[in-house]
């Protein structure tokens, strides 16, 4: 691991002067706990590696009659312990919680799991599932973007030069609301995602589906939100009937890889079993 | 320009006031500047857990961390668990359950269960092992391991987990 300059910015105007200064040649870190193994690796070779955990505003966890607010530099570890969060969104703890080990989410932020832009990563998952935007700002100014839309490939997001992903707005769900994250890997949460499967379904007072997300880990370049499938629910009963086909429907609609954990095939068939229980486990959420 | 960062790190209780590169990683420094080779490097990529120091009370891998994030913060390493009075209790049923083989896991083991036990002084045996995850041990497995914390839990070894 070779870098020249290490900077700690603690003002976002310090921050985004030395975003525009360096450009290419810097690497943002927050956590750090991915970063630094590309450093290792010569994947990431920068002259400049900008520490923003000392940027003000963007370690809190705010909770609010509309919704949570996010900052982008709360560890996952503080996260998936925040008992604050249990009633309206569960699965932003659970999420968070399922990404690799204690020590590795004391130090790993939100932000960061966002910005590495792994389709695996598993606390990008629960931000899909709350519908959650995604809050960047620059020295030139702010923009919103729906978390599904801010990665554009492994490793690749919307970022431009001097852009800082600063945290994430999620709306409070609304009543009747259940969503559940589905990670499937061999060694348990330290190992990374073959398959990850998410739901979260409203249901309106009747009975019928008035909302639902559905999404996907680790089938894709990148983390991937299942508006086709998310249709086929809304306005009808979700049944184990519908359920199934729901399941069938993502499961064809995806396109996997064969790595060394697991072969495009068996992806697949993955991807049906785990939607169906995702689904499954969101609704028995929503009526709970 | 000189390319090296200032850093204050109070390791075991003492300050020490580092010159340092700025892309070293904390194991690194602990290791090669500081020479407290308790703290062991393995995988190096933050899989295996022999690198695990407490931050603030916290157990993290210190391969997978930069020695700026380190900046004025408390680190505990395994070097710091001994008193005046002897062996840290889970040392010392480390060595009465056998939790120990060839050794090279058991700094991290020790200090991620000291962060469990700190954390959760009730922790059931399932709790203990999801905290050890990151954590691998290769010799032997992790029975006895978890006895021995589970040992220090029920307090065979007295009230001396601070």
């Amino acid at each position: 691991m070779r870098f020249e300059k290490y900077f700690v910015p603690e003002t976002r105007q310090e921050c985004f002067a030395l975003l525009e200064q360096y450009g290419d040649k810097a690497k943002v870190l927050a956590g750090g706990t991915d970063v630094i193994q590309l450093l290792k690796s010569g994947a990431l070779k920068p002259e400049a590696v900008i520490d923003i955990r000392k940027v003000e505003g963007i370690s809190e966890t705010k909770i609010t009659d509309q919704g949570l607010a996010l900052g982008a530099m709360v560890r996952l570890r503080e996260l998936s312990l925040n008992e604050a969060l249990a009633t309206d969104y569960p699965v932003i703890m659970e999420a968070a919680g399922h990404v690799s080990s204690m020590q590795i989410r004391s130090m790993a932020t939100i932000g960061g799991n966002v910005c590495n832009a792994s389709p695996s990563a598993d606390a990008v998952q629960g931000l899909i599932l709350m519908n959650a935007t995604a809050v960047i700002e620059s020295a030139g100014g702010n923009r919103e973007i729906p978390i599904a839309q801010f990665f554009t490939g492994p490793g690749k997001t919307v970022l431009k030069k001097g852009e800082l992903l600063v945290g994430f707005t999620i709306p409070k769900p609304s009543a009747r609301t259940g969503a559940f994250y589905e990670k499937f890997s061999i060694r348990g949460d330290t190992d990374i995602t073959i398959v990850g499967a998410g739901a979260s379904v409203t249901l309106a007072e009747d009975g019928t589906v008035s909302g639902a997300v559905v999404s996907l880990a680790s089938v894709a370049p990148t983390p991937l939100r299942m508006d086709a499938v998310e249709k086929m629910l809304v306005g009808k009963k979700l049944t184990p009937e519908l359920i199934d086909q729901a399941a069938q429907a993502a499961s064809k609609s995806v396109a996997p890889i064969t790595d060394q954990r697991a072969s495009a095939g068996y992806r697949v068939e993955m991807v049906y079993v785990w939607t169906k229980s995702a689904l499954t486990k969101a609704l028995e959420r929503a009526i709970a | 320009m000189s390319n090296r960062i200032d850093v204050a790190l109070t390791i075991n209780g003492r300050l020490h006031n580092l010159n340092v590169r700025p892309d070293l990683t904390l194991a690194e420094t602990l290791r090669d500047e500081l020479n407290l080779t308790g703290t062991k490097i393995g995988c190096d990529d933050s899989n295996c857990g022999v690198c695990t120091v407490l931050l603030d009370g916290m157990a993290v891998k210190s391969c997978a961390m930069l020695v700026g994030q380190a900046d004025g913060r408390e680190i505990t390493t395994i070097e710091g668990l001994e008193t005046g009075d002897g062996l840290h209790p889970l040392q010392q049923a480390f060595i009465d359950y056998f939790a120990v083989q060839c050794g090279f896991c058991t700094p991290g083991m020790i200090l991620t269960a000291k962060a469990i036990l700190d954390e959760n002084p009730k922790a059931t045996e399932e709790d203990i092992r999801e905290g050890l995850h990151g954590n691998l041990c290769r010799c032997t497995g992790y029975v006895q391991i978890v006895e021995a914390i589970e040992s220090v839990r029920d307090g065979k070894y007295g009230e001396a987990r601070a």
